[in-house]
């Protein structure tokens, strides 16, 4: 954690400190004092003194002058010297004369002397009367306070994503006229509570072209556009959000929002950037899932410890973890190793913890977390399932093949024993060694051993190839960790079994027994119990359908992350969602079909004044489309992008015309032709999981789009399917337009293509102007 | 203050001149250059929603650019500016103080540098025959001779110099600045990095932007071949004039502006149009800016005739132009740890790299100074860590992160002063240690930057380049 505070920490110490709000004593510590003590004082402390003046120590037997300085308590009670805090007077307070190597029987800490400035830190500390925040009521600091660092109880009854899921009852509104749904209540009565109107229902064209691009990430064609406008029964949106999400674009489109969090990448990552060349296995597996609406319990539980799954394995699911970065040391020092170690275990926990829990674990790698309920033990519980894991190659083929390869494997062994007998016998019958056969004249020998080796090299030319295999995870032991004091394993701390995370879990659940414990890891994960999971795959689905969550910060459900911005509605689709099945193709349907998701992005001056930044829902606020559905996109409106599913990455991303979400991608964003554009265009970089995509504009993209052989390539396809149009130009640019933004130009439009094209109308002009139709910030945009 | 008042004056300037006006300027033929000349100079700040455009600072900046000159391998701070008589007359033992426990080969007797050490300048330096030119500079530099770093590994220590950290998961020092601080040009990249033949090991994570905002990555180009498209993709358009492609940028915009029309107000949109515009001059700037042939012969010899040279006269053209962060590796021939040439020989090894790099860097200070860019320029000299003074075999050195030499010029540090020292043999630094996260909190401060007040929120952390580390060395601040 760093040492960056809010000013209103107080109260956050209030939230995850020993002593419960409500019995703050009546002067609680100034702001700046809290500050000074927390970004100078307790580092300090932390980093010099608790490997042998705390709790943990103490624990380990290694607490030295039985002097405990992780509490004020400890400091004012003293060890073996007494006490070594005199509050307001550094003179007589022995900490401070023990940092000043004033005395050398107790000059601390014992390596090296303390730096000036530190020094003068805890002096001054001192001199201000030891303000340590959170000891305001605690005379004596308990072990069962030291032992308990949370209000355990305090905190899963009072912060929201804690509590338990409770379907809460659906708002009554004004106008009931509006509300279609479920969904469309909640958000009525936030925007009637506030005094605002929803923007009137989207245009047609721009409701299935909104449709189109967020489910499949691909723009609807001109059939689909003109079948749609030409449908008035109640139904037809319906029909097209049902056809959207039974195409295989439906699985590429979402599993690229599930990749983001997966921090997907075609290599390794760490240093050394080694290729596991089966990653795209898992890419494929996730496309699948997608695409079969596999409950998303049964998608985690996959990922988790598919491998372990009895009856129906599933490793290609493990890429999850399996394909995760790898941090490795390139040399022997044993820091680096143990730091890339830590490393790698970190990743794991890290895009565990909040990418499935959307709860900031890794925070507390070197220290309880200092804002959540999160102990250090806590990490490295779920941390020991990792260690304890290993990679495997598994079997990716049929069965059959598999069978026939093993059959082929077999012959050649068979014909190899048959060989090595008749030589054994021959040499006993014959009295000839084994190895002199061949110079043997005895011709029919010679014959024999030919004919039977003959047979080998054919049985080895019909053997079926090596059956393809990937890359999953395997359990490789059962031991439990200790806490690595300040996040060094090579510091062992207290042990830490393997168990679900004390918030969720309590403090009596059970460890976990059986092998690495991934299995019932899974379990605690999709268990009813866990309020977690569910609510944060809604809010990730909400967000990727609206451009922002309920909660704003995905990935981070935590004290410091936002607050949903309609909890009842959160709730509400989340115990919907569980109770039906934890279908996530429902799930789509259900907020596409709202009233809520079909308004205009209209801009209205007055609304936006009041809710600029969209939170009540009155309008879709336009947003940029992601450079995959950007890209393909362009691809699709020329009419060349390849719609093949699946299979190993295409490492020229310019070679390829398959959907961007084929091309290969490095964690280090170096090796491949995509790496730069994607990370151009604010695709994330895969060294850790992804909350959200950030937009940004820079002058770059748009050179991109003017110079790029690409661009360029596209524009001279489209430039000339443009030109052999049937019909005059207006006829021509009106089907273009169709095909490109799904609706017809507007005058001015066609003005401008005229003045552009009646001048020069070459196949070059043609392309041009093409280039600037591919280049529009239509085309980038889901309005 | 400055920053505010460009961006000020800038946007001034854009009011009086609409966007229609722009368009036809640019139709009528008249290039970004011009244009931006319209505009107060190509220097002008960006328009609000880049996410390069300025940011005011913490506090008042002793630099405002910032060249790092990094010397991948671990240069021996023996042999360099970390002069030890001593080791002369104690060659080939091995007291105590040198026998610390380290993993790396040090355990043979101490070896004296190979290299003579003259005295140079008004404060007296000593410095070794491989660096002549930059001895002459001593008077504007200050040494810290008692750098540490945690790891003696090439590819953890040169990512901590970079990123503060062993692992390559955090943004580089580069993206933090121009995360803090913009870029002051709208025409080229905030950061640049360039090396001549190979990356440096850790490659593209010394100059990535890990979890911030893809803009703050550097740009990097191979000086060895000088394309500028490297730094820039798809800077030139194959088939079209310059003319054309305004054609082509007017109609674009015109398009974009009737789309804008119809969402009334869209800030992606509104930034878009102005990125183009910003495309359309970068198209010019990029290449000018890497064509040292503009320059005058006299500065180009100032410089030598090194590729190292060739990055550092490139360097000085590209802060010129308001580039925030310029960082420069060292390579002679393809090795991504070009100093590591050491283990062997320290003679062949250091006496080549030295040679390849000391002119230019002397050329830059020099070329600064006589412009009047030092002073809000800071230039960085140093590798990942040193090397010991006990031999490796008979005439190399292995690796030493216990102590080494890292030197700054310009940009607000004191001149012609060393701070903090190795022990009497160069080994470990005893006195003002200075950590890698000391080091770069100090960088930091001089832009104007609190090293703990420059964060940014990821995976619900408040994340810095100093971690939870750092101070400020303030005893190297004139």
């Amino acid at each position: 954690m760093s040492r960056i505070f809010p000013l209103w920490l107080a109260a956050v110490v209030a939230l995850a400190g020993p002593s419960p709000a409500d019995d703050l004593p009546a002067h609680p510590l100034p702001p700046e004092q809290v500050d000074f003590f927390e970004n100078k004082v307790r580092p300090l402390l932390v980093e010099n003194c608790f490997s042998c003046h705390s709790a943990a120590a103490e624990a380990e037997g290694n607490l030295m002058a039985g002097l405990r300085i992780d509490s004020l308590a400890g400091l004012l009670k003293g060890g073996d010297s007494g006490a070594a805090l005199v509050p307001g007077d550094p003179e007589k307070s022995l900490v401070v004369e023990a940092v000043r190597y004033a005395n050398e029987d107790m000059a601390m800490p014992p390596e090296a002397k303390l730096r000036p400035a530190e020094i003068a830190v805890l002096t001054t500390w001192v001199q201000m009367g030891a303000p340590w925040p959170g000891s305001e009521v605690a005379d004596e600091a308990s072990p069962a306070q030291a032992l308990a660092p949370y209000d355990w109880e305090k905190i899963r009854r009072e912060h929201w994503a804690f509590r338990p899921i409770v379907k809460p009852p659906v708002p009554a509104v004004q106008d009931g006229t509006w509300a279609r749904t479920e969904i469309d209540h909640f958000v009525l009565a936030g925007l009637e509570a506030a005094g605002l109107a929803p923007n009137l229902p989207a245009e047609k064209h721009l409701l299935i072209r909104r449709a189109a691009l967020d489910l499949t990430g691909l723009p609807p064609n001109p059939e689909q556009v003109a079948a749609f406008l030409a449908d008035d029964s109640p139904a037809a949106f319906a029909e097209v959000v049902d056809a959207l999400l039974a195409s295989d674009a439906y699985g590429e489109r979402w599993a690229r929002h599930w990749l983001d969090v997966a921090r997907y990448s075609d290599v390794h990552g760490g240093f050394d950037a080694k290729a596991i060349a089966s990653t795209w296995r898992y890419r494929d597996w996730v496309v699948q899932a997608f695409n079969a609406d596999l409950p998303y319990d049964q998608f985690l539980t996959r990922q988790i410890a598919g491998d372990l799954l009895e009856g129906a394995p599933d490793p290609a699911a493990t890429g999850l973890f399996a394909c995760g970065p790898t941090y490795s040391s390139d040399g022997g020092d044993a820091e680096a190793q143990a730091q890339a170690e830590a490393e790698t275990l970190a990743d794991r926990v890290d895009t565990f913890s909040r990418g499935l829990l959307g709860l900031t674990v890794a925070c507390a790698r070197c220290h309880d977390h200092k804002f959540d309920p999160i102990t250090a033990k806590d990490y490295y519980a779920i941390a020991g399932v990792f260690r304890n894991t290993g990679l495997e190659d598994f079997p990716s083929a049929p069965q059959t093949e598999i069978d026939a390869y093993e059959a082929g494997q077999q012959a050649i062994k068979t014909q190899e024993k048959r060989i090595e007998k008749w030589l054994a016998a021959t040499a006993s019958r014959s009295g000839i060694d084994p190895a002199s056969l061949e110079q043997s004249s005895d011709e029919s020998l010679k014959a024999e051993l030919a004919e039977l080796r003959a047979d080998l090299e054919r049985r080895k030319q019909a053997a079926p190839p090596m059956y393809a295999t990937l890359t999953g995870l395997k359990d490789i032991g059962s031991a439990d960790m200790p806490v690595a004091l300040r996040g060094d394993l090579r510091k062992p701390g207290e042990m830490a079994p393997r168990r679900f995370l004390e918030i969720v879990a309590g403090a009596e659940a059970t460890p976990y027994a059986i092998g690495s414990g991934r299995l019932e890891l899974a379990r605690s994960v999709v268990a009813p119990d866990n309020p977690l999971t569910p609510r944060v795959i809604v809010n990730r689905v909400w967000g990727w359908h609206f451009g922002k969550g309920l909660v704003r910060t995905p990935s981070n459900f935590g004290v410091l992350g936002d607050r949903p911005t309609h909890p009842e509605l959160l709730d509400w689709l989340t115990a919907d969602f569980v109770e039906h099945g934890w279908s996530l193709k429902r799930l789509h349907r259900q907020i596409l079909l709202s009233s809520a998701w079909q308004v205009s992005s209209g801009f209205d001056a007055a609304k936006f004044a009041r809710d600029g930044d969209n939170r009540l829902l009155w309008r879709m606020a336009p947003r940029k489309l992601e450079v995959e559905a950007w890209r393909d996109s362009l691809l699709a409106v020329t009419g060349e992008l390849d719609r093949s599913v699946g299979g190993p990455p295409a490492n020229e991303i310019w070679q390829s015309t398959r959907r961007t979400l084929y091309a290969s991608t490095s964690r280090t964003g170096e090796v491949f032709h995509a790496d730069r554009f994607l990370r151009m265009f604010d695709a994330p970089a895969a060294v850790s999981s992804a909350e959200q995509r950030v937009e940004t504009t820079v002058p770059q993209q748009y050179l991109f789009m003017l110079n790029s052989p690409f661009m360029t390539g596209r524009a001279q396809v489209l430039g000339d399917s443009l030109r052999s149009l049937p019909g005059d130009l207006p006829e021509k640019i009106g089907l273009i337009y169709l095909r490109l933004y799904s609706r017809p130009p507007e005058p001015a439009e066609i003005a401008l293509a005229d003045a552009w094209l009646s001048a020069d109308p070459s196949p070059h002009a043609w392309q041009r102007y093409a280039q600037v139709l591919l280049s529009a910030h239509e085309l980038i945009q889901i309005e | 203050m400055q920053f505010l008042q460009h961006e000020l004056a800038y946007r001034l300037a854009r009011q009086r001149l609409s966007r229609r006006d722009t368009l036809r300027a640019m139709g009528a033929g008249i290039g970004a250059i011009g244009l931006a000349a319209t505009l107060g100079g190509t220097n002008a700040a960006a328009a609000a929603g880049s996410p390069l455009a300025p940011k005011l600072p913490h506090f008042a900046p002793r630099a405002k650019r910032l060249i790092q000159l990094f010397m991948p391998g671990g240069p021996s701070q023996v042999d360099t500016f970390d002069h030890k008589p001593l080791l002369a007359t104690h060659a080939g033992e091995r007291p105590a103080l040198v026998d610390r426990k380290s993993l790396r080969n040090t355990k043979l007797g101490l070896m004296p540098s190979p290299f003579g050490f003259k005295k140079y300048g008004q404060c007296g330096k000593w410095v070794s025959d491989i660096f002549p030119e930059v001895a002459k500079c001593v008077d504007e530099i200050s040494f810290i001779h008692s750098m540490h770093t945690d790891i003696p590994e090439h590819a953890g220590g040169i990512l901590m110099t970079h990123l503060g950290s062993l692992q390559p998961n955090r943004p580089s020092l580069g993206s933090w600045l121009t995360y803090g601080l913009g870029s002051e040009s709208e025409n080229l990249p905030g950061f640049v990095a360039m090396s001549p033949r190979a990356q440096p090991r850790g490659k593209g994570a010394c100059w990535g932007n890990a979890f911030l905002p893809g803009a703050y990555a550097g740009a990097y180009v191979n000086i060895e071949h000088m394309q500028p498209s490297a730094v820039i993709s798809d800077l030139k358009s194959a088939g079209l004039s310059r003319e054309q492609q305004a054609e082509q940028i007017e109609l674009l915009t015109k398009i974009n502006q009737l789309q804008l029309a119809r969402m009334e107000q869209d800030q992606n949109l509104e930034a878009g149009i102005h990125a183009l515009e910003m495309a359309f001059r970068m198209q010019l700037s990029v290449p000018e800016v890497f064509d040292v042939s503009q320059e005058s012969e006299q500065t180009r010899r100032l410089y030598g005739d090194s590729e190292f040279g060739k990055g550092c006269l490139i360097a000085r053209r590209l802060v010129e132009q308001g580039v925030r962060v310029v960082q420069l590796s060292h390579s002679i021939d393809g090795y991504d740890i070009a100093w590591d040439t050491g283990h062997e020989n320290i003679v062949d090894g250091h006496a080549v790299l030295a040679k390849a790099c000391d002119q230019g860097i002397a050329g830059l200070l020099r070329d600064l100074k006589g412009r009047g860019l030092l002073d809000e320029t800071l230039v960085v000299w140093g590798g990942e860590f040193g090397r010991a003074p006990t031999s490796e075999g008979a005439k190399g050195r292995d690796h030493d992160h216990y102590g080494y030499t890292v030197w700054m010029a310009g940009g607000g540090v004191k001149k012609g002063y060393s701070h903090g020292a190795t022990d009497e043999f160069g080994l470990s630094a005893v006195e003002q240690r200075v950590h890698v996260h000391d080091l770069n909190a100090t960088i930091l401060h001089l832009m104007g930057l609190d090293h703990e007040r420059l964060t940014y929120r990821f995976s619900g952390r408040d994340y810095r380049l100093t971690d939870v580390h750092g101070h400020v060395v303030h005893d190297i601040i004139a």
